[in-house]
């Protein structure tokens, strides 16, 4: 996969930790993902489709990682993760996957995003929209760790 | 100044009325989709509103606000990932006063909200 098309859902992810949450997100080296399970106990999805592109991101996270964030983005802090955190985390990959669109229109590749869905539970799996190799980019941030999955399928 | 925050993300609808609290905005009402703002519009004096939702999204309650003499001249302001330049154009010809695109900050909600009612 083109490393043009990662870029932007990288740099999403780092603004929005940093512009929602005064967050620093420090991106690992990515690996190409070899089966469907999730390291996270929660994981926000998102489709993105149109002519020239289909594909999908997920943001996987720990329980503390993703208590962290809903902190971090409310202000109001929790020990477990209830409805009001996949809120959250659902719309943290909103956000990312937006920003994400935003700066690839910038590229002439546009596409529309689909609404989040969130999945959790220890070792659950992700179905990506697209049958094409998937993209984990660890993040760290604070103690905490989390991955970012991005997949695509580009036509002419 | 009584303000009406239209997300379907209640995340997103507590951050943005934290910061309005922080900002001393204490008369606030909340919809999580067009349909819902649209009947809680009484006395309203700003409208802050997602775009993507279900039932009603925030285009469509854009044009109704514009649309009906009682409520045509309050203040929008449209808070959306919808980022791309033509997406604000279309958002800004329908009626919208102001657009911020997540993420945000505090400091720039204030900002948006200063400049419109100022």
């Amino acid at each position: 996969m083109d490393v043009r098309y990662i870029n932007p859902f990288i740099n999403s992810l780092i603004n929005t930790l940093k512009m929602m949450m005064d967050l620093d997100a420090v991106a690992a080296t990515p690996f190409v993902k070899d089966n469907s399970k999730t390291s996270g106990d929660i994981t926000g999805v998102i489709g993105f489709a149109e002519k020239k592109i289909m594909g999908s991101v997920a943001l996987s996270f720990p329980e503390k990682a993703a208590l962290m964030l809903f902190e971090g983005m409310t202000g109001e802090a929790t020990d477990e993760i209830n409805r009001d955190v996949e809120d959250c985390i659902g719309e943290v990959a909103n956000i990312v996957a937006g920003g994400a669109k935003t700066e690839m229109a910038g590229q002439g590749l546009s596409f529309n995003i689909s609404v989040p869905s969130v999945v959790v539970g220890q070792n659950h799996s992700i179905r990506h929209k697209a049958e094409t190799p998937v993209i984990v980019i660890p993040f760290s941030v604070k103690d905490e760790t989390f991955v970012m999955e991005v997949t695509m399928k580009l036509t002419d | 100044m009584k303000i009406l925050v239209v997300d379907d993300s209640a995340t997103m609808r507590r951050i943005i009325i934290n910061h309005l609290k922080q900002a001393g905005y204490s008369d606030i009402v909340e919809a999580s989709n067009g349909v819902e703002a649209l009947s809680r519009m009484s006395g309203i004096e700003l409208v802050l509103t997602d775009w993507n939702m279900p039932v009603m999204d925030g285009l469509s309650l854009v044009k109704e606000i514009r649309h009906n003499p009682n409520f045509s001249s309050v203040p929008i302001i449209m808070i959306t990932t919808e980022g791309a330049k033509e997406e604000v154009l279309e958002a800004l010809r329908n009626g919208v006063n102001d657009y911020i695109v997540k993420p945000f900050t505090k400091q720039i909600i204030l900002e948006k909200i200063e400049a419109v009612v100022g």
